[in-house]
């Protein structure tokens, strides 16, 4: 059998450190094992404050922060074109092979995925969220969502109901989509050294307190566990529009000795807050699969959670307890979680979960994918262009006009600086007893 | 006295000596003549002029309208009078190094580093909103910023790698490429 090919990958998102969420952080623990895999990675996102140009991250991950700022909610502004010679010149001086692009709602993300076609690269897509049918964004959303994967070489979701929303939305036949979970970084994610007392049981709750993590339903589960349990007490994380309705929920029902307000949690800190719980209480309305529970796992945490999306696809049935997005059905849930605190084991169950869910393999799986993506035939523009035409009576017609007059431009840029006019650049290689960079000639390398 | 020359479609690279018997070294790049870019300039500041004479002479217009082209032509012509010609390094071992840029118009300007406040030379690369290349540049005692060794110009790599060498050589740095690292 051969040597295993050898990628040279370049992850697309407008969502990137130093921001912190999934997207985040799965791109992030992504690009560090598929560059222990012997592949390269480069990001590309936009800048961030005074971010801007290339940094190198841990392990030799090169990030390009392009300075374009952010339009709305760390989105870059929609220009359809505006990102083409940027991306042409990276993909070139990179000697990219194939472009993976994440979450559906970020403009770089289609913008690249769309030029990176047109110039005859694989690309490939990762949806990490739900989307509804009926109200207006969700059907301009899933519009775009068509446009981008009309043509995609493969996709991947990182849940089964995720893949089910995602070739709902998209059209997409279902044998291009993958299913990979996310995972989560157990050495980060320890459970506390000593055993929680039970004298006092702790139940943790750490998200972005809006209406789509459930804020509402808190402000009705929190007070009455708390008149049924005398000796539960609630740790609050995070912040949000929300944040007024608990504080004035814990003012209501004088519960400010037994409801903690933490305000926002730094990452680095949310291990230290879930350690000093017995319980997490996830009251999510929709989520595509919630690495936060993942990571109250790894700590040990019982976890209580809404059955929404991908969640019950999560962790096993002993690890957890489900509910529906009902105060009285989560306030059942909580009580059986407590009945069945004195089985948990933390330690046990952070093995498991070392077991369950890493990075490694997630991106085995994830290069499987890339392979799978490298064997898509390639399309001359007006096979491509028919895939469009299909999306719709109105949008068929006016995807095929983007996209040709994206080929239009790409074909303009190539005469005013054609591709030998731009360097490839030299590649980041970690030695493996030092921490220092040492260039090497692309032409030396062994990638693919 | 030319010591080695490279060339590209847009710029050349000259390496040599000033002076046979001293260790001066002089890196020059030199932007390769664009007669295309002359003649578009000039074609269009001679259609706007015969656009306002036509309009102001045959069309009645107002002496405004002339008066906006003869603007706007300055402004071209002044665009490709602005032009460089050329940037040269001047590295003078144990004195300081001299940078130099020479403009169409015939202007100089130069900038001179004392060797001694130069802490190290180093090649970077650079992004902009679309596109990317590289800079050389130096990180000088006492100041905030990099000062850039080719202000005007974008040199490949093969040009600026020989003078970089050449700089490190001549402040006593290791030659290691700079990368800006940093921990999650």
């Amino acid at each position: 059998m051969g040597e295993r090919k050898r990628h040279r990958i370049l992850m697309v998102s407008d969502f990137f450190y130093p921001n912190f969420g999934g997207v985040e952080n799965h791109i992030y623990y992504l690009s560090q094992c598929l560059l222990k895999l012997g592949h390269k990675v480069v990001v590309m996102t936009h800048a961030y404050q005074n971010r801007s140009g290339v940094r190198y991250m841990t392990g030799g991950l090169k990030v390009y922060y392009v300075p374009w700022r952010p339009f709305l909610m760390q989105n870059t502004f929609p220009t359809f074109y505006g990102t083409l010679p940027i991306v042409r010149t990276i993909l070139i001086r990179e000697n990219i092979s194939l472009v993976h692009g994440h979450q559906a709602f970020s403009t770089l993300c289609h913008e690249a995925l769309m030029h990176a076609r047109t110039m005859g690269y694989k690309v490939v897509f990762t949806d990490h969220s739900l989307y509804g049918f009926a109200d207006a964004g969700s059907i301009h959303m899933n519009k775009v969502l068509q446009f981008t994967l009309a043509e995609v070489s493969q996709a991947i979701c990182v849940s089964h109901t995720s893949k089910e929303n995602t070739v709902l939305r998209s059209g997409l036949p279902p044998e291009k989509v993958f299913v990979i979970p996310n995972a989560v970084d157990t050495a980060m994610f320890k459970p506390a050294p000593t055993r929680l007392s039970r004298h006092e049981i702790v139940i943790v709750v750490i998200s972005r307190l809006v209406y789509r993590k459930g804020a509402d339903l808190l402000v009705e589960v929190i007070p009455e566990v708390c008149r049924l349990y005398p000796n539960v007490r609630f740790i609050v994380g995070g912040d949000g529009p929300k944040r007024v309705r608990l504080e004035e929920m814990r003012e209501k029902h004088s519960l400010q000795d037994r409801v903690e307000m933490l305000g926002a949690v730094q990452h680095s800190q949310v291990r230290s807050v879930l350690i000093t719980g017995h319980i997490f209480l996830n009251s999510s309305l929709t989520e595509a699969f919630c690495i936060a529970i993942l990571e109250a796992a790894s700590c040990g945490l019982l976890t209580v959670s809404t059955r929404v999306g991908g969640v019950p696809e999560v962790l096993p049935d002993d690890m957890v307890v489900l509910a529906k997005p009902d105060p009285s059905d989560m306030v059942q849930a909580i009580e059986k979680a407590i009945s069945i605190l004195p089985n948990i084991d933390p330690e046990q169950m952070h093995n498991r979960m070392k077991e369950l869910y890493n990075w490694h393999d997630v991106a085995k799986r994830t290069e499987i994918v890339y392979d799978r993506a490298l064997k898509c035939s390639k399309q001359n523009l007006l096979k491509r262009l028919s895939r469009y035409l299909s999306c719709g009576a109105w949008a068929g017609k006016l995807f095929c006009l983007v996209m040709i007059i994206d080929f239009i431009f790409w074909h303009l840029l190539q005469r005013w600086q054609p591709a030998e006019d731009i360097e490839e650049v030299p590649d980041f290689v970690l030695s493996h007893d030092q921490d220092d960079g040492i260039p090497r000639d692309n032409k030396n390398q062994s990638f693919g | 006295m030319v010591g080695s020359c490279i060339s590209n479609s847009r710029y050349t690279y000259i390496h040599g000596s000033k002076w046979p018997n001293e260790e001066v070294d002089v890196h020059q790049i030199i932007v390769k003549k664009s007669g295309a870019k002359g003649f578009l300039v000039y074609f269009f500041a001679l259609i706007i002029l015969a656009n306002a004479f036509h309009l102001f002479l045959v069309k009645g217009g107002s002496v405004i309208i002339l008066l906006w082209s003869f603007l706007l032509d300055a402004f071209l012509v002044k665009l490709l009078w602005k032009g460089v010609t050329k940037e040269s390094v001047v590295v003078m071992p144990a004195f300081g190094v001299q940078l130099e840029t020479h403009y169409k118009s015939g202007r100089v300007a130069r900038r001179f580093v004392p060797i001694d406040k130069i802490l190290k030379p180093v090649l970077l690369e650079c992004v902009t909103p679309v596109t990317c290349y590289w800079s050389l540049s130096f990180i000088v005692h006492g100041e905030a910023d990099l000062v850039l060794v080719f202000k005007e110009l974008r040199p490949p790599m093969k040009m600026l790698a020989p003078i970089w060498k050449a700089l490190c050589a001549a402040t006593g740095s290791k030659e290691s490429l700079d990368t800006c690292k940093e921990d999650r």
